[in-house]
């Protein structure tokens, strides 16, 4: 064979950079929202909706890429919320400490609920990690003392704010709350892209769409779903930890309930799974109704924002079942090459 | 050199004999091909080879390494890469992505996956095609990606499991070709044919399956004469014709 020539590749980038032109502004915004956001329950509802866009990021590494639809992952919110405070109000360890070995601990969880799981298929594997979650949740519910450590049943525990400042993870505004967030999304966020574009990747998005096939050309499924298992549980288990210092109260029902696996999976099929723009983008239309249906319907209809949501997504799944990422990329791309001519293709 | 050798391989599945005691011998660099009617025990036969599932006896011998029992990643790693009777491209996903998935079976870093990919669909003559969605790909289109993803993991072992079902003759002939030339870079190929004119053109070597048996192994011609395989592909009254 004669060495042909290279021919230019069709350029596989340069949409990808069209996409991202805009995002150091949007970052920018990002950061400079508490400067224009001066109200606390804003900033609130603010910091929550960057909490879920975070957790549903997470949760979009097993969720999305590998093809499955795991529903349990308020465990490991629950972990990393429970190691940490246990660890801070017994022992007087710095929560950003007990936040890595709560990630640790939930990566080894999540590790092993994946080695029997991921063999299971759509609609078993969701049910085997509901029952998973539930399990832990009903079981911390009734333990009062864990060995050493004091769990508290379904009381929970309570963060006295003694101790404000950095160190201990304790603020008295919203803004550090704020900022510690958006660091940590935009961090999982990197992580996202860098695993679309790695080997794991490739082989995550293979072997969740043709098991058999990405078999065939060398991809262990079962051992790249694990690996993006253990990453899922680990970022997942921080946003436990923040969730702990944000609301210095925790308790079974609120950091291990299954409203929030089921609010990840709405936010990440709506948004558009697969994808990393459709967490944020679902977060971003869903966190608001839920937010205002609490403070609007919350005695008289709770739950309706899970409601809202479930029509939501069939009306999704009907007409964008590859989640709303899809036509509002083409919208932005279509803009886009508006503003600045043909840019792609030629 | 033996490249691959099956020795009295047999897949039962509960009572039914799928395979029963098969032996064959693939040098390198040869194209064998394995016929037979439908339900033979074809795709089994290949199943076992590819590590689906394992023999329930037999052995089966990869460069002379036993392999029955393998998964069929560590298969791929080891050399042998299959196709699928029905294609299965990950249809969400280009061209390209199909391919860099294969190519990534020899390397981590995504360029050199790419550029992998990218010369592989050269070499089937598809780089035109690198930036389609696997979805919207013709027939034929399809069963060369399940060709070129194969090949990015860099074989030295290929089956092809009915790559030419279901092509219009010119694209039969093209295959053909494409196979040949692979070959000519030395692949080696176990390939699984319902179109006869092709299997005859392309294989130095044909194996014939019967319920399960081998029952005929030779060049195209004698195979083609033989009054075992003529009885079986047309029924026993052809046979004393």
């Amino acid at each position: 064979m004669n060495a042909s020539p290279a021919t230019p590749s069709p350029a596989p980038g340069r949409s990808g950079l069209l996409q991202r032109a805009p995002l150091p502004l949007l970052l920018a915004l990002a950061f400079a929202l508490p400067l224009f956001v001066r109200s606390a329950t804003y900033l609130h509802i603010l910091i929550l909706l960057l909490l879920y866009a975070y957790l549903t990021t997470s949760w979009n590494l097993v969720g999305g890429f590998a093809g499955v639809l795991p529903l349990g992952h308020a465990a490991f919110v629950g972990i990393g919320a429970y190691t940490s405070t246990v660890l801070s109000l017994q022992y007087g360890l710095s929560p950003w400490i007990g936040m890595v070995i709560g990630g640790i601990l939930s990566t080894f969880v999540g590790v092993l609920i994946g080695l029997p799981t991921f063999k299971m298929r759509g609609a078993y594997f969701a049910l085997a990690t509901i029952a998973f979650a539930e399990g832990l949740r009903v079981m911390v519910e009734n333990i009062d003392q864990l060995g050493p450590f004091r769990l508290n049943g379904p009381r929970g525990l309570q963060i006295p704010p003694l101790e404000l400042g950095f160190g201990r993870f304790m603020f008295a505004e919203k803004e550090p709350y704020y900022y510690i967030i958006l660091t940590m999304l935009v961090l999982a966020v990197g992580i996202t892209w860098a695993v679309s574009r790695s080997k794991l990747g490739y082989c995550l998005a293979a072997g969740g769409e043709e098991p058999e096939a990405a078999q065939s050309l060398g991809v262990n499924v079962a051992r790249v779903k694990l690996v993006a298992m253990a990453i899922s549980s680990f970022l997942t288990s921080l946003a436990g930890t923040f969730w702990a210092q944000f609301t210095l109260y925790i308790h079974p029902k609120s950091v291990m309930s299954l409203d929030i696996s089921f609010e990840i999976a709405f936010i990440a099929l709506i948004g558009g799974r697969g994808s990393i723009a459709g967490p944020l983008l679902g977060a971003l239309l869903l966190r608001p109704v839920s937010d205002f249906s609490r403070i609007h319907f919350g005695d008289t209809l709770p739950g309706l924002h899970l409601v809202i949501f479930g029509v939501v997504l069939i009306l999704v799944m009907l007409y964008q079942p590859r989640g709303l990422q899809e036509p509002l990329t083409r919208f932005y791309r279509r803009g886009m090459r508006r503003l600045f001519g043909a840019v792609e293709g030629g | 050199m033996r490249l691959l050798e099956l020795h009295r391989v047999s897949k039962h599945f509960g009572g039914i004999r799928a395979v029963e005691e098969f032996s064959l011998e693939v040098q390198a660099g040869e194209i064998v091909g394995l016929i037979g009617p439908n339900g033979a025990g074809k795709s089994t036969l290949f199943n076992c080879v590819a590590g689906v599932f394992p023999p329930t006896s037999g052995e089966i011998v990869f460069q002379g390494k036993r392999i029955d029992g393998r998964k069929p990643w560590e298969l791929c790693r080891l050399g042998i890469a299959r196709t699928f009777q029905i294609v299965k491209p990950f249809a969400s996903r280009t061209v390209l992505y199909n391919v860099t998935v294969g190519a990534f079976a020899a390397t981590s870093r995504l360029a050199e996956a790419e550029r992998r990919a990218l010369e592989v669909l050269r070499t089937l003559r598809m780089e035109d095609k690198a930036h389609v969605r696997a979805a919207n790909l013709t027939i034929a289109d399809r069963k060369r990606l399940e060709i070129a993803r194969a090949l990015a993991t860099r074989p030295r072992l290929l089956l092809l499991d009915e790559v030419m079902a279901g092509l219009r003759p010119t694209e039969v002939d093209e295959m053909v070709a494409v196979i040949r030339r692979l070959r000519e870079s030395g692949i080696t190929f176990f390939v699984i044919e319902h179109i006869m004119r092709a299997v005859m053109a392309l294989s130095d070597r044909i194996a014939v399956l019967h319920f399960g048996h081998k029952i005929a192994e030779g060049a195209p011609a004698e195979v083609a004469r033989d009054e075992r395989v003529i009885k079986a592909y047309l029924g026993e009254d052809y046979g004393a014709a």
